[in-house]
């Protein structure tokens, strides 16, 4: 039950804490953030999209110590999705997560990455199809000198909802995570996103990154951020930053002075701004990213 | 590798807070929350019959309402053990000469008379659950400024009262709003009318000395339009081992054009639960500035609110807070956007140590009519050893494309670097590490009224050792 326009009165949330409460207990939850707060926020719990049970199908990957693996999961249809990974000492994961399920489909996924001493995350993730995308990636820094890197874009246009929860627990030693996190709204599309960064007790000497930047390009739109640091340990180094807004006038004043109109002009800044998740697909898979391409542009062509 | 060293912050100056007076009370209820006591409670107060009711409903509402489910413990809370109402002997004056030697004492030794003398307008002091001194320069009344205590107010101004009291916080808000409602006592009243500018602040001081009681007081300042005001909130209490329990009560209306500054220093002592409620409601082109310093407590929940009512409502939030051991202070901001052009500027410090556990939550709320609404949010977390937590939670919720809506958050130590820096120019290194600790609290700082500045430099004495890693 979102908190509407109508419900803030005098700033007070019309919607109780019971109904809310109520609405927890008859929906499914998908996911929790890992320390709650308001619950007039709608922020602490993601449902299952309506349509799907949590009956995953589960897929284990392990990499060897030293070694290096490359995966990539191109989901295109309806259902529940569950990876379970295990980076060991000294190995590299490079995973790619595509999803172009059709407009009509929920679909929802859970990635686990567990990374040892020394082990690094290459994630790129592209949330651009389904109804309702319930998504979740949790890391598991253990392992001293660990590294993750999370780059994810998502798009959400008529009245598609994206719900994704990241949650990074950084608890060796010099871990280092960074979390960069791109997305466009259009249409009555609703977003939320919550990423957290959480350096545990004995995770001296680490940094992490977070940031999310979100443009917004239609009235109809909804955007929930909710960036998350929790920190057991001083000896760490942790920022976090997002940027909710418009596209940026003197970027389109700029593109429309060279001759481009406002349609062409907005498609090239949400390129542009996609760009760095959409180059860290492997050279190999070009075919994949000339289709990812067509399909974002024609999904902003198609809401000019 | 050689271990690195830490920074010790020392423990807040407490002393002149933890003087405790004998208990003169000349009335108290039973401990624990039972419609009788409600009853009991307002009789005392001889409430009009809508506010009686207006008490019980609220105990309604608080019977019906469940803790909080996020945000620290509450479980120490046992309201069976608290005294709401505690009647000091002593009756609200407006010269200190007349107030009882002992409680009179008390705020001599808090500099409140003094602050008086040198930089206010008004000073109100409240002692247990009543207020025992209320004073106003002549110039602002004649103006028509009204301050006083709300029990006079509610005498006095009854149809202004009622057409606010608890309108922007209504009990049903939640379980300590609703608390309050139906026990609520003392407090101030300000109203300032139309183009009215008190350009000297005016401060009301709290202070609870009784063990195992509760404070909670109601504030209601309305500033009418074009006027403007700085208020000054104080509280304090000495320590006990027994829970007391503060859950007051803010509410300000800031009108077309109006501007309000509403600063606080909250001191109390380390076994106050602070559970607080406050709210603005800002009108067109109306400016709402908070400045927020927690210090005490053994648990905070302290978020105060700003609604953006009018179009071109700002508000600036400015706020410290510094938890050390066995201190769970759980503070923020929240600010709700909802008239088009609304600007918002967040700005808050955190600090822990030995153990201590701070907490930043905000929530940004843009509401669909909100078009062009900015808000900028920054805060800094200082951890100062590896026992200690420190998290933020915020929120953003925006509906429509027309907002610009930025956030962004820091956790870290002091710099090493940063303290190479300062001592390869010849600064030594404690001094170089209390330098730092000052510039991180810097900008709030500045933003306190200079006797508070001062107090609170002192309140954060700061003491180093060891060396960098």
């Amino acid at each position: 039950m979102a908190l509407q326009e109508k419900d803030v009165n005098n700033g007070t949330p019309a919607v109780t804490a019971a109904a809310l409460a109520a609405e927890e207990q008859q929906r499914a939850v998908f996911s929790r953030i890992p320390s709650r707060t308001w619950r007039w926020l709608g922020a602490n719990t993601a449902y299952m999209p309506e349509g799907l049970t949590d009956e995953p199908v589960t897929q284990t990957i392990t990499v060897e110590p030293g070694q290096r693996d490359a995966v990539v999961l191109s989901e295109r249809e309806s259902g529940a999705y569950t990876v379970q990974a295990d980076v060991q000492e000294g190995a590299v994961l490079d995973l790619v997560k595509v999803q172009l399920v059709p407009d009509d489909a929920p679909y929802t996924s859970r990635i686990f990455v567990h990374l040892g001493r020394g082990a690094k995350l290459n994630y790129t993730a592209i949330e651009a199809g389904a109804v309702h995308t319930a998504s979740k990636l949790e890391v598991d820094m253990e392992g001293d000198d660990s590294q993750s890197d999370i780059w994810s874009l998502y798009f959400g246009d008529g009245e598609s909802k994206i719900d994704l929860n990241y949650i990074i627990r950084q608890r060796g030693q010099r871990t280092d995570a960074n979390m960069q996190v791109r997305g466009a709204l259009l249409g009555h599309s609703e977003k939320t996103f919550r990423g957290t960064l959480d350096f545990q007790r004995g995770s001296a000497g680490s940094v992490g990154r977070e940031n999310e930047e979100v443009v917004l390009l239609s009235s109809g739109v909804r955007n929930r951020s909710v960036p998350i640091m929790l920190s057991h340990e001083d000896d760490v180094d942790g920022h976090h930053a997002v940027s909710i807004g418009k596209m940026d006038e003197n970027k389109l004043y700029y593109l429309m002075s060279r001759g481009l109109d406002l349609a062409a002009a907005q498609r090239l800044v949400v390129e542009a701004s996609f760009q760095p998740v959409l180059d860290r697909l492997p050279a190999s898979e070009s075919a994949l990213r000339e289709e990812i391409d067509a399909y974002l542009l024609g999904r902003l062509s198609e809401n000019e | 590798m050689a271990e690195k060293k830490k920074t010790y912050v020392e423990d807040i100056e407490r002393t002149l807070y933890d003087i405790k007076n004998e208990d003169h009370s000349i009335y108290k209820t039973k401990s624990g929350l039972t419609e009788d006591i409600i009853r009991d409670i307002s009789a005392r107060k001889h409430d009009p019959k809508w506010m009686l009711d207006f008490r019980l409903k609220s105990l309604e509402i608080y019977n019906s309402l469940e803790l909080p489910t996020w945000g620290p413990d509450l479980s120490e809370l046992n309201m069976d053990d608290i005294v709401t109402y505690v009647q000091p002997d002593a009756k609200m004056v407006g010269n200190w000469n007349e107030v009882p030697e002992d409680i009179k004492d008390t705020f001599d030794r808090l500099g409140i008379p003094e602050a008086e003398k040198k930089s206010l307008a008004g000073v109100g002091a409240q002692y247990d659950s009543e207020v025992v001194y209320h004073s106003m320069q002549d110039e602002l009344v004649q103006q028509g400024v009204v301050y006083t205590d709300m029990e006079s107010a509610l005498t006095q101004y009854e149809d202004i009262v009622k057409e606010y009291f608890m309108t922007l916080v209504p009990p049903k808000d939640h379980k300590f709003a609703a608390l309050h409602g139906a026990v609520w006592s003392g407090g101030s009243f300000v109203y300032v009318p139309e183009g009215v500018h008190v350009d000297v602040p005016l401060q009301s001081y709290f202070r609870l000395n009784a063990a195992g009681a509760g404070q909670f007081e109601h504030t209601l300042i309305i500033v009418e339009p074009g006027a403007s005001l700085h208020f000054i909130e104080g509280c304090s209490a000495p320590k006990y081992n027994v829970t007391n329990l503060h859950a007051g009560c803010v509410e300000l209306f800031v009108k077309e054009g109006a501007r309000l500054r509403y600063s606080t220093i909250e001191n109390w002592s380390r076994n106050m639960m602070n559970l607080n409620t406050k709210r603005a409601l800002v009108e067109k082109d109306g400016i709402i500035e908070w400045v927020s310093g927690s210090f005490g407590s053994h648990v905070s929940m302290l978020y105060p609110c700003s609604v953006l009512h009018g179009e071109n409502a700002r508000c600036e939030f400015t706020g410290v807070t510094f938890a050390s051991k066995g201190q769970n202070l759980d503070t923020g901001a929240s600010v709700i956007h909802a008239a088009p052009h609304t600007s918002a500027n967040i700005n808050t410090r955190t600090i822990s140590k030995a153990g201590g556990r701070a907490t930043y939550r905000s929530a940004v709320k843009v509401t669909k009519n909100a078009d062009h609404a900015r808000c900028s949010v920054n805060c800094e977390s200082l951890m100062l050893d590896d026992l200690s937590r420190s998290d933020t939670l915020p929120t953003m919720d925006i509906e429509g494309d027309e907002a610009d809506i930025g956030h962004e958050a820091k956790i870290g130590r002091i710099s090493d670097e940063a303290v190479f820096y300062l001592t390869s120019r010849g600064i030594d290194e404690e001094e170089a590490r209390a330098m730092i600790v000052r510039g991180f609290v810097e900008p709030i700082a500045k933003e306190l009224p200079l006797e508070y500045a001062v107090e609170m430099n002192n309140l954060v004495n700061i003491e180093l050792e060891g060396t960098m890693g």
